[in-house]
């Protein structure tokens, strides 16, 4: 049988607001950070194979490139979380209007750097 | 209730348990992720990480499954290729968190 329910229009022809890039960027975190939460899975499974094969694993998340990987999983993790309550908030009905939408989006935006650092800074005890 | 009104409401349901685990989660990943081994194989097998890891990659996974099946709905038109690449979602879906979790709760200092 033929599906004739219409697809999402490509997104090369939107004319780029900041709804729209946190509506991406929603859906790129998501894919992220689940394949993330994938490689974590492995992370721990190696765990198994004892001290001496973990020594690779600890050279490669204490070298800049592994901290640079956790860095950048925690900012993903944060625009998810942000942008999940965005939307979570809109599910209640608030937050419709264009100029909030706006706000609320650069919220998310800003908030996920200043959080990703934040958490950082907590999960150091540095703060 | 039709099954798209109760899939919009375990997506809610689900996101509102994970937002908190996360948290949880990549602090905890923070403090712990360049230390020794032992240190990590402590923070997993300690009980309330245990509990708490399990229950991020079952609400993980779970809503990762629902949320990406919705990309699959929007951008596949196939019907075949679809329900093909649904299938192999929630395969996915089921396997790594519970052969993760089976791991977890056998690992030891």
């Amino acid at each position: 049988m033929d599906n004739n329910n219409p697809l999402s229009p490509h997104i090369q022809i939107y004319r780029w607001h900041i709804s729209s890039l946190v509506s991406i960027s929603h859906r790129i975190t998501g894919i992220i950070n689940i394949v993330a939460i994938t490689v974590i899975c492995f992370w721990i499974a190696s765990l198994l194979l004892g001290e001496t094969s973990y020594e690779f694993t600890k050279i490669l998340l204490n070298s800049i490139f592994g901290k640079f990987i956790i860095l950048s999983l925690t900012w993903s993790f944060s625009f998810q979380m942000l942008s999940e309550i965005r939307h979570l908030i809109m599910d209640l009905g608030y937050s419709f209007e264009l100029k909030t939408t706006k706000i609320t989006g650069l919220i998310v935006i800003i908030g996920s750097f200043v959080l990703t650092v934040l958490i950082y800074l907590l999960g150091k005890q540095i703060i | 209730m039709n099954n798209v009104t109760k899939k919009w409401l375990f997506l809610k349901a689900s996101s509102v348990v994970l937002i908190p685990l996360m948290t949880w989660f990549i602090l905890s990943l923070i403090s712990v992720f360049d230390k020794d081994y032992i240190d990590v194989v402590k923070f997993f097998s300690n009980q309330p990480s245990k509990f708490l890891v399990s229950l991020l990659l079952v609400f993980a996974y779970f809503f990762s499954a629902l949320s990406i099946s919705e990309v699959f709905e929007d951008y596949i038109q196939d019907e075949k290729i679809k329900n093909a690449a649904k299938k192999a979602l929630n395969i996915f879906a089921i396997i790594i968190p519970l052969t993760t979790i089976i791991i977890i709760f056998n690992l030891t200092t």
